[in-house]
């Protein structure tokens, strides 16, 4: 593989009256993994986008090799080696896997027929850079709408390593993958660094950062604010530099949870498709995590509680019945859900802030319904959570990542919930919104509500929760408080192995 | 200078669709008089709104179901306005006394029409599209078992009075009820849960779900509300041509839909407005007579209509583009 250098100079771009991008820069070379860091809405994935030939800046330079360059199309900047991963997922979900890879590039016979069989082999050596961290599902004739977000974030890696990029953006790329899969991907990473390959890696996960990156540059409002060498820098110091003027998060302490709590939530035996048997309880003024790799039923659980999916077993919620067969009846009796995809599951993306954090409750402003009254309280939940918007009515797709999770959470603040169950919040949201996001858990929690928190992410699990229930294959396979709550019996127990079980099997 | 008309272009392309509806309409009317000077005069004018009135009641209950999204249409629609009209006709038999009771029986037959619509589409699974077509054929079907072909009866003619002819300061009446039709339908869809429930069905019915919305419900509730209004269409529209025919609502049918997306609302679901609606009918109806205006042949005035259509309908996509 040839060598590559990228440099992208003073980049501008606008849309409308809004910049998206002041003055960004980058520099990347062969053989090296550069982390692109900011909070949500500083520009990181615009300045992606204009590298990769997404959009077109406004003004500013790109170098590659020396050598001005401007792309006017995706295409452009593939065929100069230069592809990326985003996390929003553009792979077509009736589609088989192989076809997904392949798609506009396919290996032909005599330049015209696909050449189908040697599509699946190339499918198959790429897939296997992934062996042992997926299932055996992931395979070349898989169709995509049957693998779980896991799998399809790697296919969609996949999909870019098979254009033989010469530079790579990881634009978020581990959000949705299990921790054996992150390993993985940094052990290609590290090999494709031998190989030549730059990489631009974008996450806000620090600790990723400082295992993958050899250096950091920072974006705050749309401007490069710094360029640091990893090995000489500190998680502090970065984040000093992307949240200026705002106080570093220190790991937000979780509050003791009073002796005499009253049970909220009961679960005995509960049991879906995927669910084989979970008990627990939960308290008021609990946080309880729940822990575990992707898919292992935490979802479902969350799901089956809200009402959302049918399930069997016994569920008491303050001692009374709560089986619930729509999210209706759930709502009605105090509960309140997360979901885990905002985009899909979470907001209606069109419609305005106001109706987004008003949809659960507009049966109580009356007819006609009183809009000064929904409108006030809708400002006020706006205030609590220091939502960043233009008014009420912009549209929820007018927002960054993390306060469109804000308007998710404020929907239910507005019920007053018991019982919140949320499905793993801080996924993909920038540091600064998630240290909001902790301060207000507590908050929530030192007021009585019971929290049912599950977490891909579990350094929040092991800082924010004071027991964390342990799910693998849709069992609870180890149940974690005081000192077995760390990092090792975490990562264990989610591999499935017995040795930190505290009273399971 | 540049600059001026780049922020100029901008500012266009936040006009919604129902302004440029309405001031293409405006346009249209002008444009009018100079074809034809006689256009240009107040009577005209109330007789295109009065025109525009009856398809813009019928449009009604298709702007709904188009908002509800899930490739949501209504193509029963026609055949329920011809029901309503027979029904009218058939059960006043041109007694005064008689239109309120009509009236009540038309509703009802249009409420379980849009009913069983609404099962079809959510308990059987079947696409609205397939669902309203093969209701059309069921509906055209009693029609025909009802009358023997034979259609007798007559309108009442007070009915005419109330619909046709002027009411109040010369307007007539239908074009009274279409305001009120139109304030009731924007206290619907602005003012109640319902309406709030209905946008949020339209734009993600699994997010909608699990922020408490029984979508089955409102679904079935928005084709029953269609059904009804249509067949209040048909009873409205015998106000005017005071006979009836087998085939009465049908040219109404693609109209009424045009109608919805020249407004403005979004086929796809989720966005959109009465007043949007109220703005397209105007529009499509003044097409219409200026073509008449213009003594085109038939066939092309049929091309015409099209193309606009399709020439309006892409501005407003190329619209969306520009803001995003």
């Amino acid at each position: 593989m040839n060598t590559v250098s990228l440099s992208a100079r003073n980049v501008t771009k606008r849309y409308g009256g809004v910049v998206a991008l002041s003055d960004g820069n980058l520099d990347v070379q062969s053989g090296e993994v550069v982390a692109l860091l900011g909070a949500n809405g500083s520009g990181k994935s615009t300045l992606s986008k204009v590298i990769t030939g997404v959009i077109a800046p406004n003004e500013g330079r790109l170098h590659l090799d020396g050598r001005a360059v401007t792309f006017s199309s995706p295409q452009a900047a593939k065929s100069v080696g230069i592809t990326a991963v985003y996390q929003e997922l553009s792979l077509i979900p009736d589609m088989t896997v192989a076809e997904n890879i392949w798609l506009a590039h396919e290996p032909r016979r005599w330049g015209i027929a696909v050449d189908h069989r040697e599509m699946r082999a190339r499918t198959q050596d790429l897939i296997a850079l992934f062996a042992g961290t997926v299932q055996s599902s992931l395979h070349p004739d898989a169709l995509v709408n049957s693998l779980p977000p896991d799998e399809r974030q790697v296919v969609e890696i996949l999909k870019a390593l098979s254009l033989q990029p010469r530079l790579m953006i990881l634009d978020e790329a581990t959000a949705s993958l299990d921790s054996r899969q992150v390993a993985r991907l940094f052990e290609l990473i590290a090999e494709w660094k031998r190989q030549g390959m730059a990489i631009v890696f974008v996450s806000h996960r620090m600790d990723e950062i400082f295992r993958v990156a050899d250096r950091a540059t920072v974006l705050r409002n749309g401007a490069s604010v710094g360029d640091r060498v990893i090995s000489e820098t500190t998680e502090q110091e970065l984040v000093e530099l992307m949240i200026e003027g705002m106080v570093a998060p220190d790991s937000v302490q979780g509050g003791q949870l009073a002796p005499d709590a009253p049970v909220r939530l009961q679960v005995r035996n509960l049991h879906t498709d995927l669910l084989k048997g979970i008990s627990f309880d939960l308290h008021d003024g609990e946080l309880l995590g729940l822990g575990g790799l992707q898919g292992q039923g935490q979802s479902d659980l969350l799901l089956a509680l809200f009402g959302a999916i049918p399930c069997g077993g016994q569920v008491l919620l303050s001692g009374q019945p709560a089986h619930f067969s729509h999210p209706q009846q759930a709502m009605q009796r105090g509960l309140a859900f997360v979901p885990g995809d905002r985009a899909t599951e979470g907001v209606l993306l069109i419609r305005s802030i106001l109706e987004n954090l008003q949809l659960p409750s507009w049966r109580k402003y009356g007819f006609p319904l009183n809009m000064v009254r929904a409108r006030a309280d809708a400002g006020q939940v706006a205030q609590e959570l220091s939502l960043v918007m233009e008014s009420l009515d912009a549209p929820v797709s007018s927002l960054s990542g993390g306060n469109a999770q804000k308007v998710v959470l404020g929907k239910w603040l507005l019920r007053n919930p018991r019982v919140l169950l949320l499905n793993d919040p801080t996924k993909g949201v920038d540091v600064r919104t998630k240290v909001e996001f902790y301060a207000l858990l507590n908050r929530l929690r030192a007021a009585g509500t019971a929290i049912l928190f599950y977490s891909s992410d579990d350094e929040e699990l092991l800082s924010l929760c004071n027991r964390v229930l342990v799910l693998h294959d849709g069992r609870i396979r180890a149940e974690l408080a005081g000192e077995t709550l760390n990092h090792a019996n975490l990562v264990s127990a989610s591999m499935g192995t017995t040795n930190a079980s505290n009273g399971y099997e | 200078m540049i600059e001026a008309i780049q922020s100029l272009r901008q500012q266009s392309a936040q006009i919604s669709p129902p302004v440029v509806a309405l001031l293409l309409s405006i346009l249209l009317f002008l444009a009018g008089g100079l074809i034809n000077p006689n256009f240009l005069n107040v009577a005209q004018a109330v007789n295109i709104v009065r025109l525009a009135s009856f398809l813009g009641i019928i449009a009604a209950g298709q702007t709904l179901v188009i908002i509800s999204g899930g490739e949501g249409i209504d193509l029963s629609a026609g055949a329920v306005v011809t029901l309503g009209a027979i029904l009218t006709f058939r059960l006043s038999s041109g007694q005064n006394d008689m239109i309120l009771p009509a009236l009540l029986v038309v509703l009802a037959v249009g409420a379980v029409i849009g009913f069983l619509n609404g099962v079809g589409i959510i308990v059987l699974q079947v696409p609205p599209l397939v669902m309203t077509l093969g209701m059309t054929g069921v509906v055209q079907g009693t029609i025909l078992v009802l009358t023997q072909g034979e259609l007798i009866g007559n309108m009442p003619p007070l009915l005419g009075r109330l619909i046709a002819e002027p009411l109040i300061l010369g307007i007539p009446g239908v074009v009274i009820l279409w305001v009120l039709v139109g304030l009731g339908m924007w206290l619907l869809l602005e003012r109640t849960t319902y309406g709030k429930q209905l946008f949020a069905i339209g734009v993600n019915r699994t997010a909608a779900r699990l922020s408490g919305v029984r979508v089955p419900f409102i679904v079935i509730l928005t084709y029953t509300l269609s059904g009804v209004l249509a067949a209040f269409g048909g009873f409205v529209l015998l106000g005017f041509t005071q006979t009836v025919f087998l085939n009465l609502g049908g040219p109404y049918q693609f109209p009424a839909i045009a109608a919805v997306v020249v407004g403005g609302t979004v086929l796809s679901g989720g966005k959109g407005s009465y007043w949007g609606t109220m703005s397209g009918a105007l529009v499509l109806t003044l097409i219409e007579s200026l073509l008449r205006a213009l003594q085109l042949q038939e066939a092309y005035k049929l091309m015409t209509l099209g193309i606009t259509l399709v020439v309006l309908i892409s501005i407003y996509g190329r619209q969306r583009s520009v803001r995003q």
